[in-house]
This record gives C-alpha cells, structure tokens and sequence, in this order.
C-alpha cells in the first residue's frame, strides 16, 4: 500500500495504491475516483451495533466504505468534503490517536476505528460530544481538516493551549484538561464557547487553522433570511 | 525483521510522537529495545534499573504507566498501555516502587470508577427524562409549554403554515371563506383573553379535513365543506380545531418531541443535527397526529364553545357519526382524528348535560355556500 497526496493545500486528493487483494476503509462520501479493479462494500465497522452507536453518539456516517482490490491491482482516489490540508499517520500499534469526528478520511485495513466516550467535563464542554474516534492498531491512517493541519509536537510535561473548535487529532498519551478561556481569549461563538483545552505532552496534537462551526456563522450573515 | 512493540518512548532527541520499543522486564530492570533505523541501523537497546525509576499514572484517560529516569541520554519517559507488560512490571517491582505502584493503580481505579459513576448518573437521567417526556408526564410538559411566549408559537405556527400553503391552490376570496371566516368570528367572540388571532384559510382540495397549527393558523379543505350538510357541522370541526389551537396541543407535542431531541442533541454535541432535528419537527407538525387526550379535549371544549358561540352543537355529533360511517378510510379528517365508537357518544352525553342552547343563525345560507364550492366528487375510488 502507498499513498501519495495530490495537489498538497486546501484542495488535495489522496492516491492510494492497492496490491491485489489489500483493501482501505474510508469515510463513506470520500472516494472521487478509483480503478476498475476496485470493488466498493459499505461495511459497518465494528459490526450493526458500532456502527449505530458510532452513528449516533458520534454523529458520524453509518458506513465506512471499504475498497477493496480484489480483481487486481489499483488505486483509489480519496478527497474530503470541506477545503482543507490532509495528512497521513503511521500507526505502529503503539501509538493511538484521538481522532474529533468529522477528521478520519480513510485508514488501512488494520487500523482499528473504536467510539470511545471521554469523561463528563470533556465532553459537556468540549463541544466535540461525548463520544471521539480511537484509532488504533497498525497501518496507514488518513486525516483531514478545515483549513490547513498544523501539526504540535510535545515533549514530556510540555503544556499547549488549544481552542477546542480547531482540534483534528491527538496521540493518547497526551492528556487534557478543559478550562475556561481567559479574557484574552477569543471566545468560539460555536458550542464550546469560550472553552480551550490545556494539553499536556508526551505526544502531537493536530489543529485545524480553521473552525468550521465560525465559519458556518460567518456564511450565514449572507445567507438572506426570508422575509 | 519486524519487531512488534509494547511501548512508547520518549526522549530529547526523538519525535513528539514517541519511538514504538521493545521492554522486557529482568530481575535488575528494564531493557528497551529499539527498532533499527529505517536506513538500515542496528537495533539499539537501552537498560535502566528499577532504582531510577519513577512511576505515574499518564496518557488521556490516566490509565497509562508512565516510568521516567535519567539516563545516559537525558529524561526519559516511557509509556506503558499493554495490560500483560504492565501485570509482569508490578510483579518484578522491588519494594520502593511498590507505593507509587499502588498509587498510580489507585488513581487508574479511581478515573474509571468516577467515570462508570457519572456515566450511570447520566444514563439515569436521560433514560428518566426520555421516558418521563415520552409517556405521560403531561405536568412536566405543561410546565414547559406554559413558559412559551404565544409570539413564538404564532412564529412556529406560521413559518409552518406558510411552507404548506405555498404547495396549496388558495382559495382566495368567495362565499366560502366568507362562511368560514363568519363561523370563526362567532367562535372566538365568547373566548375570554384570548391571544390569539385566528387565520382562517381554505385550501381547494377533495380533501376532507381541517387542521389548526399552533399560533392560531386554520385549514380547511373544500372537500369537507363539501361533506358537511350544514353550515353548524363545519362549524363543529372549527370549534375542535380552534380548541387544539388555545389548548396548545401543537406545541405540547412539540415540546414532548423537542425535549427527546434536545436531551439526545446536548449528548451528541451535534449542531448540525439540530438542523435536521428541526425540518423533523416541521414534518411532525404537519402530520397533525394528537393524542387520544388531547381529541377528546378538543371534542369538549370544542361542544362547549360552540354552545357559548350559540351555534347548534349537533352539528359536531352529526358530522363525526356521519363520516364515520360512510367513506370508510377515506376521510382523511379521521385518519388524523381516530374515531373511537364512543367518541360521538361521548359528545352525546355531554350535550345532554348541558343546558337548551340559544341559538343565533348564520348570515349566509350553507346550500348556496356548497353549490359556490362546485359539484362534489363522487365518491368512487
Ligand atoms: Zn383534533
């Protein structure tokens, strides 16, 4: 399996090229393009009952699209909806990421795609829900975001501060807590409102150098309202 | 070649995200092994003893052994997550190590039990909040309906009511709305304080029925009126409508529905939900289904202002039994409204109760009004 990202900024399009036989999950909606030896299944990931719970507790697609080339070898191309940077992670089986629910674009078939709740500040203040994408296991793991991916590396006891509305991912040995946005703080007029996240390292912490909930209200300033 | 890892490493010279390793567990410590390079390196292993070890609790949820030292080269910090390493670790542990041990474990207990609690406090109340808004708990939602300004529901009822008609043929001006217009000004004279200002619409249509969304806004369908023998039986399907209207029915059931969806939205952290959450309750509002309570509300009340408006209430009686019996499944009026068999007796023995009403007549006569609507359809499917 290789991948290659195409036309590296807002508007990119991830190649994947597939041996015969291997296969990629990717979020339902994403692929463009791929070869004739493509075949496409719906799958629910985690079997009926992950798949309605990811469903509704993470607001995220039923179906996870898996590609497969079972008649020979190929490639698929994948893209996301919304403008934005792309980016592609390694997964060793060691290392886990969080992932926020609109941020998985695809992942090799040994990635394993779990919802996972997180803890009751998080989740009321957090404005991502109660419930996140866990991706662990080994293989290939696509990510997109709104906005270019900035990527933050923190070393041990290292301390960061991000407005929650810009997270995509982050490794699990980071830990965070939510605080309330000091003056000196834009407050976010999406959910969340006026709340960041403090993290702590070891680990990355991917942001989106746009917020998709302020730029739905910036949008709707020009949407006339009838009437 | 291939070396499966059980831990992550971090160190001064190596990458945020941490180097996959290898960590056995001997008598004297620990020795972590390193991949080789991808150019083609050696693997590199580096050992460290359980005296310049300290250990935590770490990673996102605190359920993580974190061991850091000193070593040759710099802080070290190693992140333990696999249950089998982490049981040999604390078995291996000489004493000093046994304290943090426990305290890091401790505090791992600790995080999960705090969040199985809160989890099952909140299950707890969300099933208790769905069920309770779900079935019965009417006092709760009254509560809520009554803390709703009227401006907000006539905002609901109209945005509903303009989405419907624009699909609708409208019947603009004529007898016919003259008529209805005429029967909803006698209703609402003999209503004390009422808020609202009815609209009253009628909608060219084989249709039988009538509905009344929040905020006052009426339909009627030709059809019906073309049903109707008299002017006092529109009259009655009126009267149960405007009942929902000052009853609030609609907006009962909205908030029974909106409370479900509210609770599951806040759970979901979902906003672009919510838009559909809301088209949801436009379609909800559009199918115009009450509860079996609220019909039987509407029916009494409904023969009760009728009575105060003087307008005969047999009219009522006489045109649900009617319908019931003829058209079966094709009135659409009962589609929405479920006839019970005593649902007309019920209204019978209401009537009784009451005193001779005095009546006024309409202005209008209902057989020019009906010949006005053209030649009704016949009734073949
Ligand atoms: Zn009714």
């Amino acid at each position: 399996m290789k991948s290659e990202i195409l036309y590296p900024g807002a508007f990119p399009m991830v190649r994947i090229e597939l041996a015969e036989g291997e296969k990629i999950k990717a979020e339902s909606g994403a692929m463009v393009a791929c070869s004739p030896t493509i075949d496409i299944e719906s799958k629910m990931e985690g079997g009926f009952l992950g798949a309605l719970s990811r469903k509704f507790l993470t607001g995220e697609k039923f179906f996870f699209q898996t590609l497969r080339a079972s008649r020979g070898a190929g490639e698929v191309l994948l893209a996301s909806t919304v403008p934005g940077e792309v980016v592609v992670l390694e997964l060793d089986g060691v290392n886990e990421y969080m992932v926020q629910k609109d941020g998985f674009l695809a992942g090799a078939d040994g990635v394993t795609i779990d919802s996972q709740m997180q803890s009751m500040t998080r989740g009321l203040l957090g404005g991502e829900g109660f419930f996140l994408l866990k991706m662990s296991g080994k293989g290939m793991l696509v990510l997109n975001s709104f906005g270019a991916i900035h990527k933050i590396e923190l070393k041990p006891g290292q301390e960061y501060i991000v407005d929650n509305s810009h997270l995509v991912a982050w490794s699990s040995t980071t830990s965070y807590n939510i605080e309330k946005a000091t003056s000196g703080w834009v407050a976010s007029f999406t959910s969340g409102e006026g709340f960041v996240c403090r993290f702590r390292g070891p680990g990355i912490v991917f942001i989106q150098s746009r917020n998709p909930g302020g730029f739905g209200a910036w949008v709707r300033q020009f949407i006339p309202v009838s009437e | 070649m291939t070396m499966s890892s059980n831990a992550l490493c971090f160190g001064d010279e190596f990458s945020a995200s941490g180097i996959p390793c290898l960590v056995h567990i001997e008598g004297h410590g620990l020795t972590i092994t390193f991949p080789p390079d991808h150019d083609g390196g050696e693997s590199r292993s580096e050992s460290v003893s359980f005296s310049a070890l300290t250990v935590s609790a770490g990673g996102l949820d605190h359920d993580q052994l974190v061991l850091t030292w000193t070593g040759l080269a710099g802080q070290r910090t190693l992140y333990l997550k696999n249950p089998d390493v982490i049981r040999v670790f604390r078995q291996a542990a000489p004493d000093h190590l046994t304290m943090p041990l426990e305290h890091a474990a401790a505090q791992v207990r600790q995080v999960r039990q705090r969040h199985r609690a809160v989890w099952t406090i909140v299950g707890a109340i969300l099933v208790t909040l769905v069920l309770g808004l779900w079935f019965g708990s009417d006092g709760l939602v009254e509560l809520a309906v009554n803390r709703i300004p009227v401006e907000w529901e006539n905002k609901l009822g109209e945005s509903a009511y303009r989405d419907f008609l624009i699909h609708q043929d409208v019947v603009k001006e004529g007898p016919a709305v003259d008529a209805v217009t005429e029967m909803v000004r006698r209703l609402a004279k003999p209503i004390p304080d009422n808020p609202y200002t009815f609209n009253i619409t009628v909608v060219k249509s084989d249709v039988v029925n009538a509905f009344a969304l929040p905020g006052g806004y009426i339909v009627v369908f030709t059809g019906l009126m073309k049903k109707a023998e008299n002017a006092e039986e529109v009259a009655g399907v009126l009267a149960h409508e405007l009942n929902h209207v000052l009853q609030r029915h609609g907006l009962e059931r909205i908030v029974k529905q909106l409370g479900f969806v509210a609770v599951v939205s806040i759970v979901l952290g979902n906003p672009p939900g919510l838009g559909g959450v809301m088209k949801q309750l436009g379609v909800e509002l559009m199918t115009l289904k009450f509860g079996r309570a609220q019909e039987t509300e509407a029916d009494v009340t409904g023969l009760q202002l009728l009575y105060q408006a003087k307008i005969n209430p047999e009219g009522m009686i006489t045109f649900f039994q009617r319908l019931a019996e003829k058209d079966e499944g094709r009135v659409e009026w009962f589609s929405t409204h479920p006839m019970s068999s005593g649902r007309a007796e019920r209204l019978k023995i209401e009537l009784a109760a009451m005193p001779k009403p005095t009546l006024e007549p309409f202005s209008f006569e209902w057989a020019k009004i009906r010949t006005s609507l053209g030649p009704s359809t016949s009734s073949s499917p």
